[in-house]
């Protein structure tokens, strides 16, 4: 597998711009699928599923464009992006659950009242 | 220009496709929803297709990645973008879940594709199996009873909230990106990013790595010499030597999240059961009561 992604005595290519813009082009549309998705439902968890695919988007384009630059700063930083998804989830799923036991619905609109 | 119009002709495509995919109460235009996105998308693909040098530079090999590896990335880019519809269309919370697992899944694909392998396997072990377990939990613990059939679907899952405004703005951006994307020559690698060579990685940082059996075992292939680093050590290198800082951030903000976390889970509710039956609403309760 790896051979065919790397032939031998290929020292990593970096990748040309024609392919990085459609690698850039499938990241763009998750991350806007999952703006429009945080937008539109109403569901708190749905919300949070939406927010976690925005960040597919950016870890797409982050590898995307360190490979584009030949180097693994992108694919680093890539790391500290699961971190932060990573407490996020933590963080929002027990506030979910926390909503969920006070007004028994997932209904974003129960909590219309914190808009002021 | 023809590829820009083209872009943004698709994008006008896509938003309606999504609006007519939304849940909505009344006449189900499901399949031709699906049909306009799957256009809109294909259409995309092969007008980029056609109006850049894709296809020589295919053929040439010329894209930094083998050709063979790029068809690839069309398989999972249309598994990624189909799976990731369905979760924001889903009725049902638990299906959005398993749908996003697919996008995880085929987005790792997207980046094996890339050669960014840790990446890959991070991101499936991390989201596949850390993240969208928390999720199913969450999901199991938050509702009362599986609907059996439609009607029992909760209203706020039936009818999204002003899908029409939200795809047209979604996708203004998205056309603004596409189009910027496409242009030729917006993006200029920076020579002064490049990748320091392996040998001299392994001679300033890497100096004890010796090859044990295993190693030895597994790099067999003549392709594979002891001077080629691997993704993960690649990373490894560069996440330890340019940003010990950062590392410890990390950690901080994991520990903090975690404490959050448990402080959250141990918060008392009230009168839960009085809730649920109706005899206390919670905004009676005195200010400050959690």
């Amino acid at each position: 597998m790896l051979d065919v992604l790397q032939p031998a005595g290929l020292q990593l290519a970096a990748l040309s711009q024609l392919a990085l813009s459609h690698f850039l082009m499938t990241a763009a549309i998750l991350f806007t699928l999952g703006l429009v998705g945080f937008v539109t439902r109403k569901n708190l968890i749905v919300m949070f599923l939406c927010t976690e695919m925005m960040f597919q988007g950016v870890v797409i384009t982050l590898v995307a464009f360190a490979m584009f630059h030949n180097n693994v700063t992108g694919q680093t930083f890539v790391i500290f992006v699961l971190t932060v998804a990573a407490a996020e989830a933590a963080l929002a799923l027990g506030l979910v659950v926390l909503m969920f036991r006070r007004r028994r619905t997932l209904d974003a609109n129960a909590w219309a009242a914190m808009q002021g | 220009m023809l590829t820009a119009i083209l872009l943004f002709a698709a994008s006008v495509l896509g938003a309606l496709a999504l609006v007519l995919l939304m849940p909505r109460p009344g006449r189900n235009l499901r399949p031709l929803g699906a049909l306009i996105g799957v256009t809109a998308l294909g259409g995309a693909w092969i007008g980029v297709a056609l109006g850049t040098d894709l296809i020589r530079q295919l053929a040439e090999g010329a894209l930094g990645l083998p050709s063979v590896a790029f068809i690839y990335y069309y398989v999972f880019s249309f598994i990624a973008i189909t799976a990731a519809v369905r979760v924001i269309t889903h009725k049902r919370p638990v299906y959005s879940a398993l749908w996003f697992i697919m996008v995880v899944m085929s987005s790792a694909g997207l980046l094996l594709v890339l050669s960014a392998e840790f990446m890959a396997f991070a991101m499936v072990m991390i989201y596949g199996g850390a993240i969208l377990v928390t999720y199913m939990f969450v999901i199991m613990l938050a509702s009362q009873n599986e609907p059996q059939h439609e009607d029992d679907i909760p209203d706020y899952d039936r009818v999204a909230r002003e899908p029409l405004w939200a795809s047209a703005a979604g996708f203004l951006l998205l056309a603004v990106l596409l189009s910027i994307y496409y242009a030729p020559n917006s993006v200029q690698a920076n020579p002064d990013a490049a990748m320091p060579a392996d040998t001299d990685l392994i001679a300033s940082h890497l100096a004890n790595r010796a090859l044990s059996e295993e190693t030895a075992e597994l790099a067999s292939s003549p392709s594979s010499s002891p001077t080629r680093l691997s993704n993960a050590e690649r990373v490894g290198v560069d996440l330890f030597e340019e940003h010990p800082l950062a590392i410890e951030l990390a950690g901080i903000i994991l520990f903090v999240s975690l404490i959050g976390a448990v402080v959250i889970a141990k918060m008392h509710v009230p009168n839960e059961d009085a809730i649920a039956r109706g005899t206390d609403t919670p905004d009676e309760r005195p200010e400050g009561a959690v």
